[in-house]
């Protein structure tokens, strides 16, 4: 078997074969972001990718080559080493795009791959979206590599010899900034913004009575109520009263302080007179031992939001099921990827003298 | 053997262009036989004109006619740069290469002996269609029934890639053979009513008859029939406004979704070999078969040449199709199928009775 791979590949046969394959790239193009785009526009009227010979092909069963347009997440990893794992020998790749090659406009962000990293890549194509010239410059390059059999850097750069310029300069030293406690306020009292509001922020301390820390008017329409987190559920079971659903759940992450902020914005589809009105129950916890009781019995809309919240702080939210459990994100993303102090693990080149 | 030689010498194609090399050739001792058995008619039928040779000619040509004419319709120059100075006629060569060259892919779940051999039995039904179709002296086998026959067999290419969708064990490959099966039955029973008009017509299956009793073409004497035959032909070969079985952005490529390399090089190319049969079927029904001016030069290659030539241009416009129509749905196209088109074949065959009992043909 291997001898005729070796046949195949130096054999008297191997020219025709390097020069079919050169002639006639087929790229499947795996969309993802933007520079789809620019590649429709390459094989449009106005470049014409076919004249190369290459021609866009639906199907990776068919083709031998994959275009890689943009950013591909964890999840879309998966498709594009299924993808490649369709196509038959030989194969070649080229990735388009900032987001390919460093990560772009997503770099660091939690649930970022990179190309590289999951196929063997023939060809970047940097830039943000790249030209169509750019595009196809990829594609004859693509073809001398197949033709000549080794890759060559289409572009040179000019040197600049540094030292003849002046002496190095040093950056300024970063000023130090210290932040003011407490940073993230979400009671802020705007009730100029909402002098009408008297009346409903009455009803609803009246309701709450001594379980509220504070009721404050944050904007026109807008109330924040701030709980302590053992009193989270009885202040939502009399809310339930006046709102019957939950809108949205955030936390803010506080590193500084050492603590989490818990927002659930309640609203109303059925209680007219509550209708514009957003009321928002917010509540510090630790950030160590992050735990605040599930809302999910109550109001069943929150169910997906605290496993999805579950899924990217951390916080664990007592008696809903879906905790301890990936929800949304990817099983290999690494673990509460929206906290302030999460870093992901990036490669660091440094130069051969130690410098 | 020489009477084996001389039986091939006594029924060879007279080409009096040729004819002074095949004289030097036939005297040389082993090549003559070589010489003789490649231009013993039958043979030369079936391996060079209108058989094996016409078709690979045909794929190399119309593949690349319908990547160039598509380009040009959307104001594009089309596959170039591979042989520039020929404009291009090289990419079906290159293509062809580069599938021969890959690997192929018999996944897992495939039946995996029908899998393989299907593509390769596929050229049965295309090849011996040729022994049956004649170009004047040039041919195989003549019968008052070969165009029964032709259609019959030309009628198993759908059978097989049916069979392909079933090996191939892939949802979007069952889903591709059940639509190349409902498309069968929609274009096969107007695409026979139409040729058994022309028969009606020229009261005989035999293709010598008929050309003969052509000197007004078929399509000017039963222009109906005509217009069932080319639309069962676009049906019958997947082109553009019915390209149902193998739509490829529904579902990527149908029965044909999982073949690789060089066997998908052979199932992409049946289409294009039917649609090259049904444009000599069609030929020799309508357009007056290998009827055409006297190039006294060619001899026995001028009828060959001349009914190749009708059926090639056929081809040629039939591909413009692909470039300017959208695609119908599944239930369009069988509405179409079983209403209208079945309608106007039935009147196709009216029309040929009316033409026959009032005694206008000859």
């Amino acid at each position: 078997m291997s001898e005729m791979v070796r046949f195949l590949h130096s054999g008297p046969l191997a020219p025709i074969k390097r020069w079919g394959t050169k002639w006639s790239l087929w790229p499947v193009h795996l969309v993802t972001a933007c520079c789809g785009v620019e590649l429709a526009h390459a094989y449009a009227s106005g470049y014409d990718g076919e004249r190369l010979g290459s021609l866009n092909y639906g199907i990776s069963r068919q083709t031998n080559l994959i275009i890689v347009e943009g950013a591909i997440t964890r999840k879309m990893a998966r498709i594009l080493k299924m993808t490649y794992e369709q196509m038959p020998d030989p194969k070649f790749v080229m990735v388009m795009g900032a987001c390919g090659l460093k990560g772009g406009l997503f770099w660091n962000g939690y649930h970022m791959v990179k190309p590289s990293d999951v196929v063997p890549v023939d060809f970047f194509i940097p830039g943000c979206p790249p030209t169509p010239e750019a595009m196809l410059r990829g594609i004859r390059e693509l073809q001398e590599k197949i033709w000549s059999g080794e890759p060559r850097n289409s572009i040179s750069f000019n040197k600049i010899d540094m030292l003849r310029i002046g002496s190095p300069r040093l950056a300024p030293p970063s000023p130090k900034k210290i932040a003011k406690t407490p940073l993230v306020k979400v009671n802020v009292d705007r009730s100029e913004k909402w002098k009408e509001g008297g009346i409903i922020v009455k009803e609803v301390s009246d309701l709450l009575g001594e379980l509220a820390s504070s009721v404050t008017i944050t904007g026109r329409n807008r109330i924040c109520v701030f709980v302590e987190s053992e009193n989270a559920v009885e202040v939502a079971k009399r809310l339930s009263r006046l709102f019957d659903h939950v809108k949205s759940v955030n936390v803010i992450d506080v590193p500084h302080e050492s603590s989490f902020i818990i927002e659930y914005v309640f609203s109303s589809y059925s209680n007219k007179k509550y209708m514009p009105i957003l009321l928002t129950m917010a509540s510090r916890i630790d950030r160590e031992e992050a735990k605040f009781p599930s809302l999910a019995e109550i109001f069943p809309s929150a169910d997906y939001l605290e496993r999805e919240m579950h899924d990217l702080f951390g916080v664990w939210f007592e008696g809903n099921p879906g905790m301890g459990v990936r929800f949304l994100i990817a099983p290999d993303t690494p673990e509460n990827p929206l906290r302030k102090d999460f870093r992901l693990e990036e490669e660091v080149y440094t130069g051969g003298d130690g410098r | 053997m020489p009477g084996m030689l001389e039986i091939m010498v006594q029924n060879m194609v007279n080409i009096p262009l040729i004819q002074p090399l095949v004289d030097v050739l036939l005297k040389i001792p082993v090549i003559n036989y070589i010489v003789a058995l490649i231009l013993w008619r039958p043979i030369f039928a079936v391996l060079i004109i209108p058989g094996l040779g016409a078709i690979m000619l045909v794929l190399m040509i119309i593949v690349w006619w319908e990547r160039k004419l598509t380009a040009r319709v959307q104001w594009r120059v089309g596959p170039l740069e591979v042989s520039r100075p020929i404009g291009g006629v090289m990419q079906v060569m290159a293509d062809g290469m580069r599938y021969f060259f890959q690997e192929v892919i018999v996944h897992r779940n495939a039946h995996a002996i029908y899998f393989i051999q299907l593509p390769i039995l596929a050229f049965l039904p295309v090849l011996l269609p040729i022994l049956l179709i004649p170009a004047g002296p040039v041919y195989a086998i003549r019968s008052d029934y070969a165009i029964p026959a032709i259609v019959a067999l030309i009628a198993l290419i759908p059978v097989v890639i049916i069979a392909m969708g079933w090996a191939s064990n892939n949802r979007f490959a069952y889903i591709g053979a059940i639509r190349e099966a409902f498309m069968y039955f929609a274009y096969e029973i107007p695409l026979i009513f139409a040729v058994l008009a022309m028969m009606v017509l020229y009261g005989s299956g035999d293709p010598f008859v008929i050309v003969e009793k052509q000197t007004v073409p078929g399509i000017l004497l039963n222009p109906v029939a005509a217009l069932t035959f080319i639309i069962a032909t676009v049906m019958a070969t997947s082109r553009l406004p019915f390209e149902i079985p193998e739509a490829d952005q529904e579902i990527a490529f149908g029965p044909f979704v999982e073949y690789s390399g060089i066997l998908f090089g052979l199932v992409m190319t049946l289409a294009y070999e039917k649609l090259y049969l049904m444009s000599l079927l069609l030929t020799i029904l309508f357009l007056g078969g290998w009827n055409g001016i006297a190039i006294p030069i060619l001899g026995d290659f001028m009828p060959p040449f001349w009914l190749f030539l009708k059926a090639f241009v056929f081809m040629l416009i039939i591909s413009l199709l692909r470039s300017i129509y959208a695609r119908y749905r599944l239930d369009q196209a069988l509405r179409i199928g079983w209403s209208s088109i079945l309608a106007i074949s039935i009147i196709s065959i009216a029309i040929s009775y009316a033409l026959v009992l009032t005694g206008w043909l000859p």
